[in-house]
């Protein structure tokens, strides 16, 4: 295996990939899903990954236009200096407040299961300082790290519902259609941030080997990580049927309620661990991003001393909100309302003027040359 | 210079050392006091409760043969509380150790408690804490659970902990007692369509116990007499909507949990009326559930009808009137027998049901959920009352899979 120095292969590409999408069913996401279409909740992340292909597939085909270029860079080059800039900003904004929003859940999580009298912003720091650390270290370090979990993240994420299942009854999905067809639709629609994730990877481009490997790998996790979602939310709802609506994070209660035989009655804490481990490889892949995005927007070449002052400053975003329930009932929702359309539509319009410019066009030219 | 970086880096790794014990939820086993088992009684003060905690003593028998500690294996306290989550503050004014429910196995609350409407905002308050797991047990016990937990002095398996694991799984696995984890408690709540079934207890043994079939005793009727602890693990109490509303035997609670799916029964020895004898005798077989009910239901007429086809192993475990099994004949007529005494028993039930409890001890509606497209459409045909009038069949597929040990008559 020849592997250059520095940079992404596939294989990196996609265990970061499935770290940070293919594990979002551990959060609150279930709940979210149940609240909105009961029993048809495990539809929603196919059917919104159905819908997220349209705008996905012109985005990468947009991209694949250029070798080696970033999303940043191919905004501002199509859509001229001043708007490209703008966009760049919006897109910075949001996703950094999702990172905020996300890390604040994650240490909610951590605080209200398990370190349950530790304050608060102890141990976001902690969970921040992890993450700043990890991205100064570069995004090769982040791929190889988010290589050696993957594997403990699915299984343990697989043991953990196969060993659930047990004591669940598949009927807790019917109705199938749940509160309507049209409703359904509406809800995937509005759920399209699940997948946002992909959208920000097109910002890691120039550090892949070659941007093919972009293309295929972001496929294969498409496709991996639509699956996971979709079999873990199914394996909740038939678990906790109706209860699902009122328990904030099910995989927690959940892995406190399984047993491994009356020998090993309360195994909560292996669990636990890899999923921290895969929280902070999610977080810090997730500040990377958001560090290459605001050097690319301000011109700063030095990443490295930006980290620790972002990481800082979403740590006091995510602190402003004062309980739990803001956080994942009054903030969030608002921003994946306003994430799915946004990325959509700016998907669309690079393509189309790219398409528009005759881009596609010389690409052709210059291939048949 | 080599050896400096290498001392200064050792250092720095030991000085993480220090930061691995935490400082907040740092935790010490020494420390803790567990609590086994909780009772919640109704006090004679206005709103409140009463907070029975049965504590175990990690130090008795966990030492590997000798040794150990003279120490009593338990403590009892009961007090006046307002809920059970604040409790754990007063109960540290009489134990010296901080109480903790993360080892909690059973609650039991007492009959007349349970039957009261402000229960379950009492027994909610298990989602709220952040120890309590929802795998523990509820149970609930005849008598008050403050004098259950004083009168239960198990004589061989003294740690508490293990005493009610055991007793709670093996009362599972012979289907004398539902699997009522609190978590099935809040999952049946939260759906309403269904009753649910908790595990019924007592510590006193009723004074006149007639003697009646294998199974058909509630908690604290089964006459034992020898050198033993008087404490029974039988039958059920029914609860709807969070408030318990009657109580079922040990056959009936048999019955239900081999119609229910969702829980495990391994082995199921009864009695069924022998046919040779005209049913005077009983002969004694073993049920197996290896496969699921088979469900079908018709939702769309008037009267709905259930069809639940049971599927049982039966091994033939006596032979009463000494017939010979080996022939072709006597087996037919045995099986006969077993699939009417099988669809008697489950008519019983569910007459029962219908008429006195008005709903399903076992998450039935769930099966009927597939029959619509549509939540609204589901609610439009309002389980709870179609059930009252549904018109439902039981047969058994039975498959008798062993006659005993003999051939021959005997």
């Amino acid at each position: 295996m020849s592997q250059q120095s520095g940079k992404l292969g596939i294989r990196e590409y996609v265990s970061i990939a499935i770290l940070m999408v293919g594990m979002k069913p551990t959060g609150d996401l279930p709940t979210a899903l149940y609240s909105m279409v009961q029993g048809a909740g495990w539809m929603i992340p196919l059917i919104s990954a159905g819908i997220f292909f349209i705008p996905l597939f012109l985005l990468v085909k947009t991209m694949m236009l250029y070798q080696n270029q970033n999303l940043f860079s191919i905004i501002q080059k199509l859509l001229g200096k001043y708007i490209g800039s703008i966009v760049c900003l919006i897109i910075f904004i949001i996703s950094s407040s999702i990172i905020s929003i996300d890390t604040r859940t994650y240490t909610n999580i951590i605080r209200t299961f398990y370190f349950t009298t530790t304050p608060n912003v102890i141990i976001y720091s902690i969970l921040m300082l992890v993450c700043a650390y990890g991205a100064k270290k570069g995004i090769q370090h982040i791929g190889s790290a988010a290589y050696l979990v993957v594997y403990y993240a699915v299984l343990s994420l697989t043991i953990a519902l196969i060993l659930s299942f047990q004591d669940s009854n598949i009927q807790g999905i019917f109705p199938f259609w749940g509160p309507g067809k049209l409703e359904i639709l509406k809800s995937a629609s509005k759920n399209l941030y699940i997948f946002l994730d992909f959208f920000l990877f097109a910002m890691l481009i120039p550090y892949f080997q070659s941007t093919k490997d972009f293309r295929k790998g972001t496929w294969v996790a498409y496709i991996c990580v639509c699956i996971q979602i979709s079999a873990a939310v199914l394996v909740f709802i038939s678990l906790f049927d109706t209860s699902l609506s009122g328990i904030g994070y099910p995989f927690h209660i959940e892995i406190r309620y399984i047993s491994l035989g009356s020998y090993l009655p309360n195994v909560e804490i292996f669990f636990f661990v890899i999923w921290i481990m895969g929280a902070f490889i999610r977080f810090t892949a997730f500040l990377y991003i958001n560090v290459q995005m605001f050097c690319h927007i301000f011109k700063i070449k030095d990443y490295e001393y930006l980290i620790p002052a972002l990481a800082t400053l979403y740590l006091l975003i995510g602190s402003i909100s004062e309980t739990p329930f803001d956080v994942s009932l009054i903030i969030k929702p608002i921003i994946t309302n306003i994430v799915g359309p946004s990325f959509t539509l700016i998907s669309i319009i690079l393509w189309l003027t790219a398409w528009l410019k005759g881009e596609f066009k010389h690409a052709n030219n210059k291939e048949m040359v | 210079m080599q050896t400096t970086r290498k001392w200064y880096k050792a250092f720095w790794l030991l000085a993480i050392v220090c930061l691995l014990t935490g400082c907040w939820d740092r935790e010490e086993l020494e420390d803790k006091a567990y609590v086994i088992g909780l009772g919640l009684d109704r006090s004679q003060h206005e709103g409140k409760i009463i907070v029975t905690m049965l504590l175990a003593n990690p130090e008795v028998g966990s030492m590997q043969g000798g040794g150990g500690s003279t120490e009593k294996p338990r403590e009892i306290i009961s007090f006046n509380a307002n809920d059970f989550i604040a409790a754990k503050g007063t109960a540290n004014a009489i134990i010296s150790r901080k109480i903790s429910y993360d080892l909690l196995k059973i609650i039991v609350v007492s009959e007349d408690f349970a039957k009261e409407k402000d229960f379950i905002a009492m027994i909610s308050d298990v989602l709220k804490d952040k120890e309590i797991r929802l795998n523990s047990y509820l149970a609930v016990s005849k008598e008050k659970a403050k004098v259950y937990f004083k009168k239960n002095h198990p004589k061989m398996e003294t740690r508490p902990h293990k005493y009610f694991q055991y007793m709670v799984e093996h009362g599972v696995d012979n289907g004398l007692i539902p699997d009522s984890t609190l978590f099935r408690f809040f999952t049946a709540y939260e759906r309403g369509t269904d009753l649910f079934l908790a595990m019924n207890t007592s510590a006193e043994v009723g004074k006149n116990p007639n003697v009646k079939g294998e199974d058909e005793y509630q908690a604290g009727q089964v006459g034992a007499t020898g050198e033993l602890d008087d404490t029974q693990f039988i039958g059920a109490a029914v609860f709807k909507k969070g408030v318990m509303i009657g109580k079922l035997t040990g056959q009936e609670t048999r019955i239900v949990n081999i119609l229910d799916d969702t829980t495990n029964i391994k082995d199921v020895l009864i009695d069924i009326p022998d046919p040779f004898s005209g049913e005077k005798k009983q002969f004694a077989a073993r049920i197996m559930k290896t496969e699921d009910n088979k469900v079908k239901m018709n939702l769309k007429g008037l009267k709905p009808e259930i069809f639940i086809t049971v599927p049982v192993k039966i091994e033939i475990m006596s032979n009463p009137s000494m017939v010979d099994y080996t022939k072709k004949k006597n087996q037919q007529i045995l099986k006969k027998q077993i699939s009417k005494h099988i669809k008697k028993v489950n008519d019983d039930l569910f007459k029962k049901s219908q008429t006195q409890l008005k709903g399903v001890p076992f998450p039935l509606a769930l099966y009927a959920r597939k029959y619509f497209g549509t939540i609204p459409e589901y609610k439009k045909f309002n389980w709870d009352k179609s059930f009252l009038n549904a018109d439902i069949k039981v047969n058994s597929d039975i498959e008798i899979v062993d006659f005993g040990k003999t051939t021959k008559k005997h």
